[in-house]
């Protein structure tokens, strides 16, 4: 049975000219990216011997990244409002007395913001199809872009959901979105950055025995953190489309974390990567859900079996001193 | 049918119920009276599930509401006090929307939301958006809503607000129809003469606490006495005080040009006799009866008294 509020908000949605105008603007971005490459194309072959239609084979990163950033940045504005949205209209409390389950609003509202995705990138297909056609890249890339689209819809909502269940306005949760994108994109390099720094501080205090024995240890196991960021899962399935290498293998070759001990010797190796990369994508976006679902649920878990234990107490003037301190709402 | 028992939410410092305890039968129309910020919003909310008490239970059929909230949810039907609707959405679509999310099926969902419209006056409504309708309208639809999947306890938390009189007067019609029907229904309101030609009984709350609670009848006569007597007459004023003065356990509280007003502990023939005698000694009675209070001054008297009212029935049992 499909879940009611994809059904509804996708028939609401439907009836809307705002969803026109969103295809007629993400067409108009890609035209222009399109545009653009190959004015860059041009010029390049221009003074090289290779012919056009072999260089249109790049025409599909550059949609591609281009589409994976519209929706990198529209998705959470789209989900940011989901929740608190339902707030504001408030329909949520109506939503919460009937028989769905927190984690079922948050499932509906996650599905309708991946569903209108991929309204968008299919929209787009005749502008990416060019480069299968006219490029002759294989079809099996398509679809691999597809897998990567929704993989980007899944996690940017999950993030917007997130956000929306923790903040009482929308713009807010939009920003508490864009924030934790950068925790993803730059904090995840952190680690990898200091580790490096600590590295070049001991190449220059110490002697070169000392020096190659703290390179190869447990240290570049902290690039393992670089399995959720999501320019180097990009660069990684990119890279492997377009020259058939993996990015990651070749970074940890040229750093010398294949020498190292722990586990990312095992994980930058082979396809293995990617494998786990994908996974923990799925993993963090169901954790944000579950975390957003646990949040807008009224009755708590924890708070349920601390109120059946208070009950059991005897003397109720007594547990009313002890009581959970809850912000106001509804004035009341 | 619902049963609260010691029934405590804070916000912080600010107690906003305070042991409250409630028992409501099955087929009651029960009003819910009380100043803004007394706990009537919240307490509702607890019962419907939206917030946790922090301590005490509430029982719906006998079933635990904290513990088995997917049974609950199931017998409750709860209408908020503001039209929760969404734009580009039919009124057969909206009620499908909420039968979906019981779990009912399509067939099932039409044919209840048919019988529901023509119920709530909105079956020539069906393929109109809902924002398209009017204020009394919408909370029409929204009792049919709460309705969809036939709930045995019915909440309303002031249906009334913003409505105007002809809506007022349908909502009631309305509520009326489905207390004949059998069903329990909470509504709290600040439109008291309202509520008192609606609900058979009622609860009233003050500052976290809910200082009287029962029939009408019986709360009437708490907080009033049922022992109250006003004697009208044309003459005989003087006559008439003696008269009234000279029964045993009979106190004057006050008279007027043409009435006067006496507590008493008197059977009724014992009034039918001091009002003969009257006649007999050339008073001339234009009329006596019970002196009756309205929902308003019942209202205002309990809670300017806070704290020093319980409720003393089976429908409230306050421990402060």
């Amino acid at each position: 049975m499909l879940n009611p509020i994809v059904k509804k908000d996708v028939k609401v949605q439907s009836r809307s000219m705002r969803i026109c105008w969103g295809v007629f603007i993400y067409e108009l971005i890609l035209a222009l990216a399109f545009f653009l490459a190959m004015i860059i194309m041009e010029q390049q072959i221009r003074f090289s011997t290779s012919n056009i239609y072999s260089a249109m084979v790049w025409l599909y990163p550059v949609l591609a990244l281009t589409q994976i950033g519209i929706l990198g940045l529209i998705v959470p504005v789209r989900t940011a409002s989901a929740i608190s949205g339902e707030k504001e209209r408030q329909t949520f409390d109506i939503m919460l007395t009937t028989s769905m389950t927190a984690f079922s609003v948050v499932m509906g509202k996650v599905m309708t913001a991946m569903i209108q995705s991929m309204f968008f990138v299919i929209a787009s297909m005749p502008v990416m199809a060019l480069s299968f056609v006219i490029g002759g890249m294989s079809w099996g890339y398509l679809f691999g872009f597809l897998a990567l689209a929704l993989l980007v819809s899944l996690f940017s909502a999950s993030i917007g959901i997130l956000c929306s269940s923790l903040c009482k306005k929308s713009i807010s949760a939009v920003i508490m979105s864009y924030i934790i994108y950068i925790v993803f994109f730059l904090g995840t390099f952190l680690p990898y950055l200091l580790y490096e720094v600590a590295l070049m501080n001991a190449a220059y205090s110490t002697t070169q025995t000392t020096n190659a024995a703290l390179t190869y240890t447990y240290g570049e196991n902290l690039y393992l953190f670089l399995l959720v960021n999501p320019a180097v899962y990009l660069a990684e399935f990119f890279g492997r489309v377009m020259t058939g290498e993996s990015v990651v293998n070749t970074f940890a070759t040229l750093t010398g974390a294949h020498q190292t001990k722990g586990l990312i010797n095992h994980v930058a190796t082979g396809s293995r990567w990617m494998v786990i990369s994908t996974v923990l994508f799925v993993g963090i976006s169901f954790l944000f859900l579950w975390l957003a679902s646990k949040r807008i649920d009224p009755i708590k878990r924890r708070a349920k079996k601390r109120a059946k234990k208070q009950m059991q107490q005897p003397d109720m003037q007594v547990i009313v001193q002890e009581n959970i301190m809850q912000k106001p709402e509804d004035g009341q | 049918m619902l049963q609260i028992n010691h029934l405590y939410k804070s916000y912080g410092k600010f107690q906003a119920v305070s042991d409250l305890s409630l028992h409501i039968p099955k087929g009651d129309l029960f009003g819910f009276v009380g100043p803004n910020g007394a706990g009537k919003t919240t307490t509702i909310r607890m019962v419907c599930g939206l917030m946790l008490p922090n301590a005490g239970t509430i029982k719906i059929n006998g079933v635990d509401a904290l513990a088995n909230q997917k049974e609950i949810k199931k017998q409750i039907g709860y209408v908020p006090d503001f039209f929760g609707v969404y734009d580009n959405l039919k009124v057969r679509e909206y009620m499908d929307f909420y039968g979906s999310m019981y779990r009912m099926h399509s067939r099932e969902i039409a044919q209840i939301a048919g019988d529901l419209l023509e119920l709530v006056n909105l079956s020539d409504k069906t393929e109109v958006y809902v924002d398209t309708l009017s204020r009394g309208m919408k909370q029409r639809l929204c009792v049919a809503r709460a309705l969809i999947h036939n709930p045995a306890l019915l909440v309303l938390d002031e249906p009334n607000s913003g409505l105007d009189p002809r809506a007022r007067v349908e909502m009631k019609e309305l509520l009326l129809n489905l207390k004949s029907m059998g069903k329990t229904i909470v509504i709290s309101s600040h439109i008291l003469s309202e509520l008192s030609e609606m609900c058979n009984s009622i609860g009233i709350m003050d500052h976290g606490h809910l200082v009287a609670a029962g029939r009408i009848e019986d709360v009437m006569d708490d907080v009033f006495g049922s022992n109250q007597l006003v004697v009208t007459f044309d003459e005989g004023r003087e006559r008439a005080v003696r008269i009234a003065n000279e029964y045993a356990g009979v106190k004057v509280t006050s008279v007027g040009e043409k009435e006067m007003k006496l507590s008493h502990s008197m059977t009724k023939q014992e009034i039918a006799g001091m009002i003969a005698t009257m006649i007999e000694n050339e008073v001339v009675v234009t009329g006596f009866h019970r002196q009756e209070g309205n929902l308003e001054t019942l209202f205002m008297r309990v809670t300017e008294n806070a704290g020093a009212q319980e409720g003393g029935n089976d429908y409230a049992e306050s421990n402060r």
